[in-house]
């Protein structure tokens, strides 16, 4: 049996002494998993070893850490796996996830963080009215939908590793989020808007997400949580919710500034999204900014007469026409892919197609038996 | 000291159903689980929960399938009560906002499952357990203000008062190693199975019988715990669990020359009889030589349709993948028999009560009894909730009656703290708490498995017997008080060795053959000597005792049992 | 090779040196550019998460300009460009269904996207269509002596199945690959994959500085001369909002950042005032140092 380094960040609260590395050795089969080898280390030759882990199959989230500095649940990684991803020459490095206090080696408080935003976001369904007498008749496709978001285990993966809170701990963060849209997007809950207005209102809430897509990466059930995000952003916009975070206007005046030059016209959109050149709250953000302006206009790099005139809109009047009837349709397109599922296309999959229908894993049936379709999502 | 109308042990389904039923009673609650409620076992329950609900359905049939799945070992009258509350209790999940499938109308979509007449399985993909485990979770949250939680807080033992009437539990908090008593007038354990005194097993490394041994130890007796079920579909290479929906979408078993055995077994619902009896025709099919290289057997699930693997299966899509290197949408995936769940556990009655006053049970660690000789599949959701339902609005009714249970709890503070004092405190006698556990669990698998025998069952009991006394004196590494699971593992490794004493002993006693006690010195059924229950007993000196109390028969006589 | 071209919005409006400089370099790497002018901005993820049918309509269209082409691929210079273009597609190829409702859209301007196109970010294409050993023959002046920390960002790398990046097309690794291609000496920092904050910059400002300036603390504590990029949206953060960062991770910076193109100029012969590094907010000292001693041993 091969055998396989571990190398492991310890943290005694006890001891009084900083955190510190230590390595382990264990022989397993390389499809044997990360907590395998953890538990093997635990039994064989230190007890003291903290993790938490219940499941082994990647269900019940507890066993979230990093691996190579990469958020994982170590139950579903293999040690070859792991070995052969080490940034350290085959030695598997496991650490406590980020963003959270470590409360003992690799146990971190996930109530601090992860559950007090999962609290925020009054995580249970209000439905309106009462009850029917059996249960609420529903679209199957809108069930499947929020499915996606209650296949979270709160294993605290995309927490761990999201950017946006690592700048700004208030941000309410992905899993929340998620969670929120899980209610969002049940049509059984009756508290769309007042959770809307919540989430896009809070200065920490959707517009704080910096769509760096680490969440996605991290999570072990294909929960997509910033995906969940951009459609609480878009469920927000369609009903008109204006938050204060200049989200939704920056949106707004994004869509419009395509509209009327058919390429971004950044000088453009940084007032468009305060509201406008004239608009008060414009005046204190272009101020603050002008640091940085008057340094580029200084350099060259920007020049008044670009910013003024934006010389490439002359081409776009054909995209204008199109933005306007696809901007003007009362129910605009959305697939999911969640529900949908890819078509299975074996002449396509030879593409090379940036690859990207070659390596997605063939998880796709005949075209004929994708039943549902493009999804249409109703804007109010 | 925390005191509370209603103390619940375990945050599992069953326990969680109690609290939120005890709160709407009225009480004031706590709920204490040794880990964060979500990561409760009952998230592995993936398949379903059964309800007769369609129309077309009725509750009669929907019992008497889960009589037949029992082998005329489970109590009718409990039955009845189960399934005539299904259907309300799916709706009220329903309404709670469970994301149950929903068929091209929008209505509540079934499943077909093992030993049931008609497809009677509500479910949610292949998550069920799990969201309903989390939509319960929910609902605690919204009722904090009745519900106290006490997250990763491990029970130590269960507190008696001088009557013998259980008035509260001993538990250490996990994250400082405070030991804190925790008083209450009505107690439920729901603290689920005892599967880790196997290996393999498809259950967690949380369930080591501990509420099961609590409720032994102050001499409630438990009952059936002979029947263990061995679920047909867990993976060859490590015990994990294959759901049953995969056979309910239409997946069929091959031995090793392609052959669809079952249709020697259960020529009716062939891979959809009830679980013991296909577990036990896979184990003749390995024993005879018809299994794979690898010791199993081929489930082929590539015969159910792929955009329905994908949005019904996607769980052990994952799994397939993760655990044992297949695309099941693509090729068989090898499987075996393994340990799963146990039909047995701390005796109760329709209202959850155990014999000793004040102590409740629900969930896998009672035994009410609803599953007999073999749980069918997408029944123990169901048991979960309605005896968690039950044994929550009984012990509401019981603590509005009485005054807090008084008397000074200092001294049993300092008498728990010493115990697990000198736990740590152990020179050791050589041998690893790992060791002590792996000898365990694979006599039992060996011995108390699928097929039995007396000589086996013997041979297993002295193993126990040998390891309860090694326990005693087995040492650990950790000396500290943050999360120190080595000491906790101590305490459980005690647990799983009562229940599997209790396990083993009942087994002895049993010479006959129902359901997934099967004794190859003993093959028939005996309904003349052996249509009823074992209970057992700990006595002053520790040692298990053997008494029986008769099955309730209310309309279904026994009879021959085939798939 | 032919290429369709898609420069994207920004390398022609705040960050023109970046459309100069591929403008530059392409002969020299024998990269002939058809350009797709009347193609629009590719919604950079904002007008999907407006209005999903608009985005996928207006890339559907660029992806169609493309196909009208006779370029061999479609190639890019923005990560934003890359990854909301690769989302657009994913839905687009997954849906037979979908494409059509697309395509309709499109039929005002007989146009119509076929499933499929190859549309790779110029640090694809140098890896894996040029070649590394091809781009090795053409370097005139190795990047000798220079530290290059590489910020990759977010929308090159993430997610990694849509991205197609994998064992075989390590395309998380690429910057490396092509910094030690042309001579240069990777610096390793902990902010090479992390957000530049750009993208919350109207919303967040503090947080966005905030994210901008630890990355280029983290490049001057790991010793980098100079990072690259292949984003102007990240330029914009890291360049443009320097001075800003500045003032909010309370340190001075002044840590050039170059765009990919620029970087592969300065090893194919051209010098940093061609490349249009005289535009960048953050003077390039360091970078034009090197150039002047290379021309001086050289001389």
């Amino acid at each position: 049996m091969p055998e396989f380094n571990l190398k492991i960040r310890r943290y005694l609260p006890e001891s009084g002494e900083a955190p510190y590395w230590q390595e382990y050795r264990v022989e397993l089969d390389g499809h044997q998993s990360v907590l395998e080898g953890i538990l093997k280390v635990r039994a064989d030759q230190d007890g003291t070893l903290g993790i938490r882990c219940s499941c082994r199959a990647a269900i019940c989230g507890s066993c979230g850490v990093k691996i190579n500095g990469k958020p994982r649940l170590a139950c579903n990684t293999h040690l070859e796996f792991a070995a052969g991803h080490s940034p350290e020459d085959g030695t598997i490095v496991v650490e406590p996830m980020g963003n959270m206090p470590v409360v003992k080696d690799l146990i971190v408080d996930m109530e601090a963080v992860h559950w007090k935003k999962i609290r925020r976001v009054s995580p249970w369904l209000l439905p309106e009215g009462e009850p029917p007498e059996r249960e609420y008749v529903v679209p199957h496709e809108a069930m499947v939908d929020v499915t996606q978001s209650m296949a979270c285990i709160q294993c605290g993966a995309c927490v761990s590793d999201c950017l946006s809170m690592e700048v700004d701990p208030l941000f309410i963060g992905p899993a929340a989020l998620a969670k929120s849209y899980r209610f969002v997007g049940d049509p059984r809950d009756g508290q769309h808007y007042e959770r809307l207005k919540d989430v896009a209102e809070d200065p920490h809430g959707i517009y704080d997400c910096t769509h760096c897509f680490n969440c996605i990466d991290a999570c072990p059930k294909g929960v997509a949580p910033m995906s969940q995000i951009m459609r609480l952003r878009r469920a927000a916009g369609s009903h008109g919710i204006e938050d204060r975070n200049n989200g939704h206007r920056h949106e707004a005046a994004f869509v419009e500034n395509i509209e009327r030059n058919g390429l971004l016209h950044e000088a453009d959109l940084l007032p468009d999204s305060y509201g406008g050149k004239l608009h008060p709250r414009a005046l204190p953000e272009l101020m603050s900014s002008l640091p940085a302006i008057t340094k580029a206009l200084a350099r060259g790099k920007v020049t008044p007469q670009k910013a003024l005139l934006h010389p490439h809109r002359r081409h776009y009047h054909q995209v204008r026409k199109l933005i306007q009837a696809v901007e003007s349709k009362e129910e605009p397109l959305e697939l999911n892919l969640y529900i949908t599922g890819y078509e299975e296309d074996v002449e396509a999959t030879e593409h090379e197609a940036g690859e990207t229908a070659a390596m997605r894993e063939d998880v796709q049936e005949d075209a004929k038996n994708v039943a549902s379709g493009p999804q249409k999502e109703p804007r109010q | 000291m925390p005191s509370h109308d209603v103390l619940i042990i375990g945050a599992g389904l069953a326990g969680q159903r109690a609290a939120l039923a005890a709160a709407e009673a009225g009480a004031t609650v706590a709920i204490v689980s040794k880990v964060h409620p979500v990561r409760s076992h009952s998230n592995a329950a993936a398949g379903g929960i059964n309800a007769a609900l369609n129309p077309e359905d009725t509750w009669e049939s929907h019992a008497f399938d889960t009589v037949k799945g029992s082998d005329y070992l489970a109590d009718q009258d409990a039955i009845e009560i189960m399934c005539r509350a299904a259907p309300d209790e799916i709706i009220q999940l329903e309404h709670l906002g469970v994301t149950f499938h929903r068929d091209e109308t929008g209505h509540l979509g079934t499943r077909a499952f093992g030993g049931a007449s008609q497809a009677r399985t509500y479910y949610v993909a292949d998550i069920t357990g799990q969201a309903l485990l989390h939509v319960l979770y929910e609902q605690l949250l919204k009722y904090h203000e009745q519900i106290d939680r006490y997250e990763e807080w491990f029970v130590t033992s269960l507190l008696q008062d001088d009557a013998g009437e259980c008035t509260g539990a001993m538990a250490r908090d996990v994250r400082d190693g405070a030991i804190e008593a925790f008083r209450a007038k009505a107690v439920i354990q729901a603290s689920g199975g005892a599967g880790q005194a196997y290996k393999p097993t498809t259950n967690a490394l949380i369930c080591t019988g501990d509420g099961i041994a609590q409720a032994y130890r102050i001499g409630a007796p438990v009952m059936d715990m002979e029947m263990v079920q061995y679920h047909p579909t867990t993976l060859v290479e490590n015990g994990f669990l294959i759901t049953e929906g995969a056979r309910g979408e239409g997946a069929q078993l091959f031995n090793s020359g392609g052959e669809r055995f079952m249709e020697r077994y259960a020529p009716n619902k062939l891979e959809l009889a009830s679980r013991d009896v296909v577990s036990r025709a896979e184990q003749t099919e390995i024993n005879e030589g018809r299994g794979l290289d690898n010791g199993g057997l081929a489930l082929d699930i590539t015969l159910v349709p792929r955009k329905r693997i994908l949005e019904a299966l996607r769980e052990i899509v994952n799994i397939g993948r993760d655990f044992a290197g297949v695309d099941i949408t693509k090729d068989p995936i090898s499987i075996r028999p393994g340990q799963h769940y146990i039909m047995g556990g701390i005796r109760t009655d329709n209202l959850g009560r155990t014999p000793v006053a004040g102590l409740y049970a629900a969930g896998e660690c009672a035994c009410v009894s609803v599953h007999g000789g073999n749980r069918l599949g997408a029944n123990s959701l169901l048991d979960t909730l309605i005896f968690g339902r039950r044994a929550g609005e009984d012990a509401a009714t019981r603590a509005s009656g009485l005054p807090m249970p008084d008397g000074n709890l200092n001294s049993r503070i300092t008498d728990e703290q010493a115990w697990i004092d000198s736990i740590i405190s152990r020179d050791g006698n050589g041998r690893r708490v790992a060791q002590l556990k792996e000898e365990l669990g694979e006599a039992m698998n060996q011995y108390c498995a699928v097929f039995r025998d007396a000589d086996g069952l013997d041979a297993c009991l002295q193993t126990i017997r040998r390891l309860q006394e090694q326990a005693e004196s087995v040492g650990i590494d950790d000396s500290g008080t943050v999360f120190n699971q080595d000491v906790l593992g101590v305490i459980e490794l005690g647990y799983m060795l009562d229940c599997a004493e209790a396990m083993v002993v009942s087994g002895v006693k049993r010479t006959e053959s129902r359901g997934a006690h099967f004794r190859t010195d003993h093959p028939e059924r005996n309904d003349d000597e052996w249509l009823k229950h074992i209970n057992v007993t700990r006595t002053e000196d520790g040692t298990p005792e053997i008494s029986y109390s008769p099955v309730t028969i209310t309309r279904w006589q026994p009879e021959e049992r085939k798939y | 090779m032919k290429v369709a071209y898609w420069p994207g919005c920004v390398s022609r409006g705040f960050t023109p040196e970046l459309h100069g400089a591929m403008a530059k370099v392409a002969p020299l790497l024998d990269l002939e550019l058809i350009e797709l002018d009347r193609a629009a901005c590719c919604g950079a993820g904002v007008i999907a998460e407006h209005n999903q049918e608009l985005a996928d309509t207006l890339n559907a269209r660029t992806f169609a300009l493309a196909q009208q082409t006779d370029g061999a691929l479609m190639m890019n210079i923005c990560s934003t460009c890359q990854g909301s273009m690769s989302e657009c597609q994913e839905r687009l190829d997954a849906s037979t269904d979908y494409r059509e409702q697309i395509n309709d859209n499109l039929r005002g301007e007989a146009l119509r996207y076929e499933r499929g196109v190859v549309n790779k970010n110029l640090a694809w294409l140098l890896v894996e269509d040029m070649g590394l050993d091809e781009l090795r023959s053409r370097v005139k002046r190795p990047l000798e002596n220079l530290k290059v920390g590489p910020f990759y960002g977010c929308y090159l790398v993430r997610p990694t199945d849509r991205l197609g990046i994998n064992d075989r097309r390590p395309r998380d690794t690429y910057l490396h690959l092509i910094i030690e291609t042309l001579g240069g000496t990777v610096i390793d920092y902990a902010g090479q994959y992390k957000c530049c904050g750009f993208p919350i910059i109207t919303m967040n400002k503090e947080a966005s500085l905030k994210q901008a300036g630890r990355h280029l603390g983290d490049a001057i504590e790991a010793d980098a001369d100079c990072l690259v990029t292949p984003c102007p949206l990240c330029h914009l953060n890291l360049d443009l909002q320097q001075p800003l960062a500045e003032r909010v991770v309370g340190r001075d910076l002044g840590m050039p950042v170059l765009h990919l193109p620029q970087l592969l100029g300065l090893a194919l012969g051209l010098q940093p005032r061609e490349l249009g590094m005289s535009k960048h907010v953050v003077k390039p000292t360091s970078v034009i140092d090197w150039s002047q001693a290379v021309v001086a041993e050289a001389a």
